[in-house]
């Protein structure tokens, strides 16, 4: 006898413990119980169901053509049977998907998911990394590293797994039921993990370990080596030479250490081998078509693996990461305005204006050219943003199934996961996005399985709350700067994706594209761009801090006394605010 | 198919003032947006420009000339000649051309300048972060100027490898690379490296930058000197490695590799070119010294503001020196620089220049070296060479660009007006016999970016959210009464 079980859509309840069920008064069917989260006092106690039938849905495989109405079987956290004529088994909990559509579960192929921001740092003073003899080494991070913090390849984020009970809660209301996760900070990366977006110990999470060593393009933001764009490269550049001088010294030693001075064992180098040697993945975040090419030309330099993430401008690079075989894990935080701009500000770039507009574009341009792409979600503060945003990627020329592939089984080859995750195939794990009516158009996702156990989905209240905590900079700001003992008034836009700041900064001070961006967990941030103050143009660095929709910091030009400057950019979709009041300059100038 | 025509529809182009609206940035209503797309010519670099004032700078000025460029290069200067059919013919009747214009000493098209976290930065490299679509670059083709040095900034004693560029903007960076230029690198004294004006401000509220060495002009000798012994040490292992490989050793592991020494190595080896950045005559006279002792040249001494202070030495030890023409006081050590600064370095045999260091400068570069014939008398030639041949002199390529000959590089002004006077707008601005910057086809791409911006503006994803389709708040309904 199958235990049947109502699939109801999904109500407030979905997101409830058990114990607090009772207080929300909406419990009507009993039944239902068995899909809600099962709490852990009781699934300590009971056997918690691991077989279940999916039937009479439409199941969108990605790996062949959907099946208009079929069932999927679910034992032991893997898909046991999936096709329009498959036996449900005995112990099967039912699940009526009538009126339901089921997705392999979607990949999120970057970001963050499960690591705490605590330890996303990028700290550290100075480094090696071809400063050499005057460098002063003074690592945080991994212990025993020779390089600073942000310079660390041998960090691993299974390691640092951590996730609490709601990190996942805004990953999963965009129907991603696994995640590649590294820790964003940094030049060196270190590697990732692929996860489960599940509750549970946290080494059963992984799906694979040291999926790919991750490398960003952003300066150490502590004023240590290397603190420029400039020095990002040569100290990647160095550091990866080393690490062939390493595996030289290494073989010689392992020869024939009779006669040979010892060499001396270094982590970060050991951990490079893979990675120079072509065979682990190099995740390089590069958004610009510069940065790109940047990031392809120092693959090519030291015969690296790699994949681009960002990918914003990917389609102007589209014939060479073609023929060079390189895949993009293409962001779906699509720029757009996001307040109307305040009455001082200047107006947008046409440069800007042009990116929002062919940001949707651009996966049907990669996808025309024949590019392996995977949509990712574009960073923890645009979760709710993902499936409007695949929709309108969809509007302006992707296909359908190359839109739900680019979620699914594109991730999961692009990452080599392919023979566990990404379709709906008997043996994968079962990961399940399913929706009411067509996601792609018009459906809502109503329900995850996740290592074939259900999950309670987030309601889209809880969700939007969970994707709208994170703080995100993007934006328009209007700036008032006091250098040079002058009040000069800029405006400046900013596109944060993941930890990396881009814009432009106009006004008072020259019109210029803002550098090497980034903010930290604290929100902290540091961008340069060039200024120019009476006749000359000089690079002004920028520190300070955000707090909500204010910004105040620190400029540094060299040869010049530091100036300091605030802000403020309208709330988001809000009425704009006042004009800014002048920064004060210091009393103690 | 030219890689720069998929980059066309990026560009952020900019509208050029005129050159002579001295003391403006671009009016934000006149930022339309070029794309080089069709502010280039495709003359396949083959063209004949026929009738103009030649300002050849080496050879004297000629009336009523022609000068026919093939294939990129200048191949007849003379009158009445005849080019091959299809060849792009300009009229440049009451017009003058000159060579384009180099500028010694730019941070242009740069997405970094300063590697400020150590004294010695030789390892980084301005070819890394090259932004061959930074608008300042078309800005200053609208000037005239088709070579620049990007330069790594003053902020350290030694600072990084520089590039030497031809500006063809709408480009690949790779492609903007001038063939051949020897490679640089830059190096800073005094004040800025001292960060005299930087560090002694605190801040409330906010970090305030580490010191760092040095933090003098002793220190600044002393990190000179560091580096070059180890400089000189580090050859001294890779010299003794290849020799005993090339004896037949086959058993020895070659050395680390030292990116921060391998360009003070090309430095002592004469392959690379130095351009250091120095105010005083004391500092000036350190590093000339210090570099003779270390067995290489200084190719040039940038700003140098006290150098008519010590022109025959300077002349002697065989520097070049890149200045501005009438910038002084901005700090302590540039009180004691004069206007008559170039002419007395010429005077005494110094191939000197005038730079911009500016994006904003370096559109009136000719304005500039005007300047040099009222302070201190500079002939006509003479001050053009401030901006031309002796720049290509300083940056090791004055084999190819810098005067208009037979066999150079055909890289070319054409002004409505001669280039000293105030009066005078680039028409046509040639690098390699392609047309980059053409003031005809910019005023006519003005409205088209207008028009682009006004239709940009109207997409949704322009559009702040709370807004109707066309821009404004809805209104709520009426009250039921």
């Amino acid at each position: 006898m199958h235990e049947l079980v109502a699939f109801a859509p999904p109500k407030e309840y979905y997101m409830e413990s058990m114990q607090r069920r009772a207080l929300t008064g909406v419990m009507a069917v009993p039944i239902l119980l068995a899909l809600t989260a099962i709490p852990e006092v009781l699934s300590a106690q009971r056997a918690v169901p691991s077989t279940y039938a999916i039937t009479n849905a439409r199941i969108v495989p990605v790996s062949q053509p959907p099946i208009e109405k079929g069932t999927i079987v679910i034992r032991n956290g893997l898909i046991a049977s999936v096709g329009a004529n498959v036996t449900v088994p005995a112990d099967a909990r039912l699940v009526d998907g009538t009126g339901l559509t089921v997705y392999p579960g979607f990949i999120d192929s970057y970001g963050s998911l499960g690591i705490p921001s605590a330890a996303q740092g990028a700290g550290g003073r100075g480094g090696r990394g071809g400063g050499g003899a005057q460098a002063a080494t003074a690592a945080t991070g991994a212990a025993n590293s020779a390089y600073p913090a942000g310079l660390q390849p041998e960090i691993r984020a299974q390691e640092l797994l951590n996730p609490d009970g709601d990190s996942f809660t805004a990953a999963h209301g965009a129907g991603f039921t696994s995640a590649l996760s590294a820790q964003g900070a940094g030049i060196f990366q270190g590697t990732s993990a692929l996860i489960n977006l599940t509750d549970g110990d946290v080494n059963a999470l992984v799906v694979k370990p040291d999926v790919a060593q991750h490398i960003g393009f952003t300066p150490l933001r502590n004023g240590g080596y290397p603190n420029s764009l400039m020095g990002v490269f040569s100290s990647l550049r160095q550091i990866l030479l080393d690490a062939q001088h390493y595996r030289d010294e290494q073989a010689a030693y392992s020869r024939n250490p009779r006669g040979m001075q010892r060499p001396e064992a270094d982590p970060s180098l050991a951990a490079l081998q893979d990675v120079i040697a072509g065979k682990e993945p190099v995740v390089m975040f590069a958004s610009s078509q510069r940065e790109i090419e940047r990031a392809l030309d120092l693959a090519k330099e030291f015969g690296l693996k790699p994949i681009i993430a960002g990918g914003s401008e990917a389609y102007t690079v589209a014939a060479r990461l073609k023929a060079e075989g390189v895949p993009v894990l293409l962001s779906a935080n699509f720029p757009r305005r996001t307040a109307a701009p305040s009455a001082d500000a200047d107006p947008d770039p046409i440069r800007v204006l042009r990116e929002r507009v062919e940001a949707p574009k651009s996966p049907a341009k990669l996808q025309a050219a024949g590019v392996r792409f995977a949509l990712q979600s574009g960073g923890s503060n645009s979760f709710n943003d993902l499936i409007p945003n695949v929709r309108r990627a969809i509007e302006n020329g992707l296909t359908t199934e190359q839109a739900i592939r680019s979620l699914t089984l594109q991730p999961a080859e692009i990452l080599g996961v392919a023979d566990r995750l990404g379709s709906i195939e008997t043996g994968k794990i079962a990961n399940l996005t399913i929706s009411r009516g067509d996601l792609m158009t018009t459906g809502r996702i109503t329900q995850l399985f996740i290592d074939g156990k259900p999950v309670a989905m987030p309601s889209p209240a809880a969700a939007a709350a969970a994707g709208n905590n994170a703080f995100s900079a993007s934006g328009t700001w209007t700036l008032s700067v006091n250098v040079d003992g002058a009040d000069r008034t800029a405006t400046l836009s900013i596109r944060q994706e993941g930890t990396r700041l881009s814009g432009s900064l106009q006004g008072m001070l020259g019109s210029a594209e803002i550098q090497n961006g980034s903010v930290g967990a604290d929100s902290t941030f540091r961008f340069t761009a060039p200024v120019t103050l009476k006749e000359g143009t000089e690079e002004a660095t920028f520190s300070g801090t955000f707090e909500n929709n204010a910004l105040k910091g620190r400029l540094t030009i060299v040869g010049h006394a530091p100036g300091i400057f605030s802000g403020t950019r309208p709330a988001r979709g809000g009425a704009p605010p006042p004009r800014t009041p002048p920064a004060k300059p210091s009393a103690n100038r | 198919m030219h890689r720069f025509l998929s980059r066309g529809a990026l560009l952020a182009a900019c509208v050029v003032v005129s050159p002579v609206a001295l003391g403006m940035l671009a009016p934000d209503a006149l930022i339309a947006q070029a794309a080089t797309t069709t502010a280039r010519t495709g003359t396949s670099g083959s063209m004949l420009i026929r009738n103009a004032t030649v300002l050849t700078v080496t050879k004297g000025t000629l009336k009523n000339t022609d000068i026919l460029v093939q294939n990129g290069k200048i191949t007849g200067i003379g009158t009445g000649l005849t080019a091959p059919a299809g060849t792009t013919i300009i009229d440049a009747t009451g017009k003058f051309v000159m060579p384009g214009i180099i500028d010694p000493h730019s941070h242009m098209m740069s997405d970094a300048v300063n590697e400020g976290s150590l004294s010695v930065t030789s390892m980084v490299r301005i070819t890394d972060v090259l932004n061959p679509t930074a608008v300042n670059v078309y800005r200053a083709l609208a000037g005239g100027v088709t070579s620049a040095n990007i330069l790594h900034g003053s902020a350290n004693t030694i600072g990084g490898q520089n590039a030497t560029v031809k500006l063809k903007y709408g480009e690949e960076a790779s492609d903007m690379l001038f063939p051949g230029a020897p490679p640089g690198i830059k190096f800073a004294l005094g004040e800025n490296v001292t960060r005299k004006n930087s560090n002694t401000f605190v801040i409330p509220g906010q970090p305030t930058p580490q010191k760092r060495y040095p933090t003098s002009r002793m220190g600044q000798e002393e990190v000179l000197r560091d580096a070059f012994t180890r400089a000189r040490d580090y050859k001294a292992t890779w010299d003794d490695y290849r020799s005993k490989t090339a004896k037949g050793d086959k058993t020895l592991l070659a050395p680390r590799r030292d990116l921060e020494l391998e360009p003070l190595v090309e430095v002592l080896e004469g392959k690379r070119l130095v351009h250091a950045h120095s105010y005083r005559a004391d500092e000036m006279l350190m590093l000339l010294n210090l570099a003779d002792e270390f067995g290489f040249k200084i190719k040039t001494l940038q700003h140098g503001l006290e150098g008519y202070k010590i022109a025959s030495e300077i002349a002697k030890l065989g520097a070049g020196l890149s200045t501005f023409a009438d910038s002084w006081s901005y700090k302590i050590e540039a009180y004691d620089a004069i206007p008559y600064n170039v002419a007395i370095l010429m005077r005494h045999g110094v191939v000197a220049t005038i730079n911009s260091d500016s994006d904003e400068r370096i559109r009136r570069l000719n304005i500039d070296a005007a300047k040099l014939m009222r302070y201190g008398g500079l002939t006509e030639d003479e001050a053009l060479r401030t901006i031309t041949i002796n720049g290509a002199i300083q940056l090791g390529v004055e084999n190819k660009v810098g005067s208009i000959e037979v066999g150079k590089d055909a890289d070319l002004g054409i002004w409505n007006a001669h280039p000293l006077s105030v009066y005078a707008n680039v028409d046509k601005t040639i690098i390699d016999g392609e047309v980059f910057f053409d003031r005809q086809k910019d005023i006519a791409m003005r409205a088209e970016k207008e028009k682009e911006r006004a239709e940009l503006e109207q997409a949704d994803a322009n559009k702040a959210p709370g807004a109707t389709r066309r821009g404004v708040i809805t209104p709520l309904p009426e009250m039921p009464q």
